[in-house]
């Protein structure tokens, strides 16, 4: 991918932009975009990796076939200077905006990170070196704003860029994957013949909450006999442990929310 | 390409299964792009987010999503826009872009040019200058071109 041309933005930049969008809640406090330091519902952590339903705490993850390409590099999470420097950059381009969709839901809201150029390229970056080795063919990247994230990373890798979608957007033949919500179900469509059986797919979101889209997505791909060699998103909301319902399957995260 | 009820729908998706081809299509609208002072790309939902990001990472513009409505939190400013039948809204946050700034707006397809002329609206509204407006397809049977105000409009590919 190109590198950002001319203007390199300093992390104050980064401020300017959080009081912009400084927001007050119905009781009156002002909302800004959690800075580092003074994170409550952010940890501004470097990059996570686990895997597996029983485990608790963060370790490195090693995949169940040994060739060498399907190694996640044990040092991966722990490249602490560069990494933390991004991430910290990142964590603090996303805005929280209180009580959306509903009451008592706090949205975590990238567009505010994709204002931010710098912290934008970042975020596709540090997914970039992750995967660029991995002989990984497909990224699927779900509807809407997985779309955003999932291109710039299959551009860069050399991947293809197959879109998971709502039900009855893509044309031609498909195959559905319906899921559970918390009330009611909904569903999951991806073209027939865009994948094959044996390639190793990454499967892209701006955040995991319960899991519930990812987990269909992951369906999608494995039913027609694609790997599914990790999950990747901005953001996960932790309480709602939607990593507990990806199994054993890999989920790489860059900012973890309380 | 599917037929569907007569309509002949241009689907992009297999563009994206081609990674030489997909990145072409970006390189293409990148040289045209990146010199020209451009710090904003807004791209339309949902398949402007496929192409606007590349464009505007590589040349180191900010990307705006603009949305159906309801779909992005916080305090938005809507245009409405005609269809066939009945009229839909355009979203854009507030604040996401400044006086002055110069944009472009993406999607994949111009067809009648209503989601685009409401793009524009949106951008202008916020006292931006629209540059130009980039698809991959323009179906100019349909004479988006002319429903833009003037506004230049860059196509890689026409369909008839």
């Amino acid at each position: 991918m190109n590198a950002l041309t001319g203007n390199s933005l300093k992390i104050s930049r980064v401020n300017i932009v959080s009081k912009k969008f400084q927001r007050h809640s119905p009781s009156g406090n002002s909302v800004t975009l959690k800075s580092p330091n003074t994170s409550t519902n952010f940890q501004p952590i470097r990059a996570t990796v686990t895997g597996g339903a029983d485990s608790g705490e963060t370790h490195s993850t090693v995949l169940s076939t040994e060739s060498a390409r399907d190694q996640l590099r044990p040092d991966m999470a722990a490249s602490p200077d560069v990494t933390d420097g991004r991430i910290a950059g990142i964590s603090a381009a996303i805005r929280v905006i209180p009580d959306f969709p509903k009451p008592g839901i706090l949205f975590q809201d990238i567009t505010t990170l994709l204002l931010d150029p710098k912290a934008f390229k970042d975020t596709i970056d540090l997914f970039v070196e992750r995967y660029k080795d991995k002989d990984i063919s497909v990224v699927a990247g779900i509807e809407a704003r997985g779309f955003i994230f999932g291109p710039p990373i299959a551009l860069a890798i050399g991947a293809k860029f197959v879109p998971i979608r709502k039900p009855n957007k893509l044309p031609g033949e498909v195959i559905s994957e319906e899921y559970s919500l918390e009330y009611g179900t909904d569903k999951m469509e991806m073209h027939v013949g865009a994948v094959q059986a044996g390639e190793r797919a990454l499967v892209i979101d701006d955040l995991i909450a319960t899991g519930g889209t990812l987990c269909a997505a992951i369906s999608l791909l494995e039913r027609v006999g694609v790997q599914v060699v990790e999950c990747a998103c901005v953001i996960e909301l932790a309480d709602l442990k939607g990593r507990d319902r990806l199994g054993d399957r890999p989920l790489f995260v860059l900012v973890s929310s309380i | 390409m599917g037929l569907i009820a007569g309509i002949m729908f241009q689907d992009i998706t297999t563009l994206l299964l081609a990674p030489n081809a997909f990145k072409d299509t970006i390189d293409l609208f990148v040289e045209r792009y990146k010199n020209k002072n451009i710090s904003v790309v807004a791209g339309i939902e949902a398949r402007g987010f496929i192409f606007g990001p590349p464009i505007a990472l590589a040349i180191g513009a900010k990307f705006v999503p603009l949305r159906k409505p309801r779909k992005l939190p916080g305090e938005v400013m809507s245009e409405e826009y005609i269809l066939e039948y009945g009229s839909d809204c355009l979203e854009m946050h507030i604040g996401a872009v400044e006086q002055g700034e110069r944009a472009l707006v993406v999607d994949d397809l111009i067809a009648t040019g209503g989601t685009l002329c409401a793009a524009m609206k949106l951008l202008e509204r916020a006292g931006a200058e629209v540059v130009e407006c980039a698809c991959l397809i323009e179906l100019p049977d349909l004479k988006g071109r002319e429903r833009l105000n003037g506004k230049p409009l860059y196509v890689l590919v026409e369909s008839h």
